[in-house]
């Protein structure tokens, strides 16, 4: 879990061209929307996007993102449970 | 009357006005990854812009630094109306690569940006204008009609000052000439000779 | 102010403007399933049949060769909307205005070497259709994203007003091509089936193909301008707030709102024919809009449920339509909305109603945080 969590902080930090931000300042427990990284309806989408291309993970309904993006960690548990490649 | 009251250039080679402690750093060239942190900006969704909207908020920080927040905030009716050739070409051509057939992602961050207009809202939103923006196309640099756009910006009375630029992405160049133009006591008369003078400045001259 | 001269719409729903008026007034909707070949699901969007099209094109304008269906569309709304206006569009007293978000984008998906990379231009699009003609002007090319065609009739009255030209003539169009679906797909935007705008069940928008043209000429004098419409006033305005989300206080909107108000007494408006696209932050941003200028006790419409979201051909098309409603009196129903929605407090028209007004608003919002507003009024002495 400790690896894909690491991951996901990469693949996340690269899919929204988070340039000054490096997977230390990524809290696995922190959320992702909200104060901290600055994020915003666009890249809930391209969240969605990179879990469809790199996992095979497809969430039917976009809102369901709200739920799955609280934090890294609940992003890679669901991913986990969900992936097809 | 109307003035050219400031004007901002950025190229591959050169970058105007630039801090004279900058001038040294940019000598070998304007990447604008570089140019972005040695203005010393808090501003991490210039990373997530494309070309031609890193090109005209850096064009647009140069034209207006040194500019008293006050006046800014004044200038809230500001106008941005920006021209170029190509559209937003480069960014159509980043998005058509996630839609391949054989490897079909779209990307909603790189669609939103396939809009030329996009970089007149960035540019918009940095600095609090709530004026007009536009977008125009033509085949290459036009002053008359720059300098046509802007004057009937004035004459409907949309707004107190406009900032007008050229602003092209190409696979392999770039340039942006950006004008802040004005009812102001200083700056040279606006007319498409002086703009047209100033851009051959730069892009003949090389006067920097 | 610049008077209204002679219109043309081409789109799914018929090939004329009398066509189309006649659609939106009985609220047939253009808006049909697709398959979705090449993307990722299927998708709801008023599409052109292209070669009823192509054989229109030809009846009317001669060979359809090495034209693209976009090329097709404009040039034969440009062709009819000059018919019997007694304007000769080879004169240099007339300019040829485009409006777009896209152009000929489609080819973008074909082989690079099976078309000319010059047709990817905007520019090249227009001059096209301007050289078709015999214009021996540059065009003047507006992508202000979906308020490109209010801004091009903006353009057109500033440069009439400046004396630059006697008469424009102002073409919008787009189409919905696999490379625009698949962006509205990507962010989640598009209804599952056909849209309702400022309905309690609004959920997106749907995609829809047209070219249309409006014929502009300096305001007439009074006594011949006893039956025509007029383009009394036009604002634009952003947000700046977001590139992709409208304001939540509607901002923009409100002060282009505010602007052409200057130009009208409220009581006289008859309708506002909204941008109404069916997302739900967009027609909510409207109601807001259209509250804080005192404009929400005055009919709107939406006419996004019969034509879809023609993008850069919509501020020609719905200015069109809406102008056909004005002289007759009425006020468009809106097709798809059925059930008014909690957040759009609005006299949101269901159905055609009578309405006695000499003007009406023309509201249009994009990307990138631009809101554009029009006002159109009926002669004075009418």
């Amino acid at each position: 879990m400790d690896e894909l969590i690491l991951e996901l902080k990469h693949e996340i930090i690269k899919a929204l061209n988070l340039e000054e931000i490096s997977p230390a300042d990524i809290g696995d427990d922190d959320p992702l929307f909200g104060d901290g990284l600055g994020l915003d309806s666009i890249d809930a989408l391209e969240l969605i996007v990179l879990m469809e291309k790199n996992y095979g993970v497809k969430l039917t309904d976009p809102s369901q993102g709200r739920d799955i993006f609280r934090s890294v960690r609940i992003m890679a548990e669901y991913i986990q449970a969900h992936r097809t490649k | 009357m109307l003035t050219i009251k400031k004007y901002s250039y950025i190229s591959p080679q050169h970058a105007y006005p630039l801090p004279p402690h900058l001038k040294a750093a940019m000598a070998g060239g304007i990447d604008m990854g570089k140019l972005y942190r040695s203005l010393a900006i808090d501003y991490p969704k210039f990373f997530k812009m494309d070309t031609l909207s890193k090109l005209g908020f850096l064009a647009a920080e140069l034209l207006t630094a040194g500019e008293e927040k006050g006046e800014a905030e004044a200038m809230n009716d500001r106008s941005v109306v920006c021209f170029n050739k190509s559209a937003s070409l480069e960014a159509d051509i980043a998005y058509s690569k996630t839609i391949q057939k054989e490897n079909f992602f779209p990307s909603p961050s790189l669609f939103v940006y396939t809009l030329p207009s996009i970089v007149t809202g960035e540019i918009a939103i940095r600095h609090k204008l709530r004026g007009e923006t536009s977008f125009y196309v033509s085949p290459e640099w036009n002053a008359e009609l720059l300098v046509d756009t802007v004057r009937q910006i004035f004459a409907a009375g949309a707004s107190q000052s406009v900032i007008a630029a050229w602003i092209e992405c190409e696979p392999d160049s770039f340039e942006a000439f950006m004008m802040l133009i004005g009812n102001y006591a200083e700056g040279l008369p606006l007319s498409a000779e002086n703009a047209n003078e100033l851009i051959s400045d730069f892009r003949i001259h090389n006067i920097f | 102010m610049i008077s209204w001269i002679g219109d043309s719409i081409v789109s799914p729903s018929g090939f004329t403007s009398a066509e189309n008026y006649e659609a939106a007034k009985a609220r047939r909707s253009a808006i049909a399933p697709h398959a979705g070949d090449g993307l990722a699901e299927p998708y709801h969007a008023a599409v052109i049949n292209k070669e009823a099209l192509a054989a229109a094109f030809e009846q009317r304008c001669g060979s359809p060769a090495g034209l693209t269906p976009l090329e097709q569309a404009a040039i034969l709304s440009v062709a009819q909307a000059t018919e019997g206006t007694g304007i000769n569009p080879a004169s240099p007293k007339v300019l040829f205005v485009f409006s777009s978000t896209k152009g000929n984008i489609h080819l973008l998906d074909a082989e690079a070497d099976s078309y000319d990379r010059n047709k990817l231009y905007l520019w090249h699009t227009a001059s096209l259709i301007a050289r078709r003609f015999g214009n021996p002007n540059e065009p003047v090319v507006v992508s202000n994203a979906c308020i490109s065609g209010a801004c091009a009739q903006i353009a057109a009255m500033r440069m009439i007003e400046a004396g630059r030209y006697e008469w424009a003539v102002v073409t919008g169009a787009d189409m919905a091509s696999r490379f625009v679906v698949s962006g509205f797909q990507s962010l989640k935007a598009l209804a599952d089936g056909q849209c309702r705008p400022f309905d309690a069940n609004r959920a997106g928008l749907n995609l829809g193909e047209a070219a249309a043209t409006i014929i502009y000429g300096k305001a007439k004098g009074k006594a011949e301008s006893a039956k025509s419409i007029s383009l009394r006033a036009g604002s634009i305005r952003n947000d700046a707030n977001h590139i992709s989300g409208p304001s939540r206080t509607a901002e923009g909107a409100f002060l282009a709102l505010n602007d052409i108000l200057k130009h009208a007494d409220k009581k006289d408006i008859a309708f506002v024919c909204s941008h109404g696209t069916a997302t739900p932050y967009n027609d909510r941003m409207e109601t807001i809009a259209l509250q804080r200028a005192g404009l929400d006790r005055i009919p709107t419409n939406s006419l996004k449920g019969s034509f879809g979201h023609t993008l850069g051909a919509a501020g020609t098309l719905e200015s069109i339509i809406s102008k056909w409603a004005l002289t007759e009196g009425l006020a468009l129903g809106t097709c798809g909305f059925e059930e008014p929605a909690q957040d759009c407090a609005l006299p949101v028209a269901a159905h055609n109603i009578a309405s006695g007004g000499s003007c009406f608003v023309k509201m249009l919002s994009g990307f990138g945080g631009s809101n554009a507003a029009l006002l159109f009024a009926k002669s004075e002495e009418d």
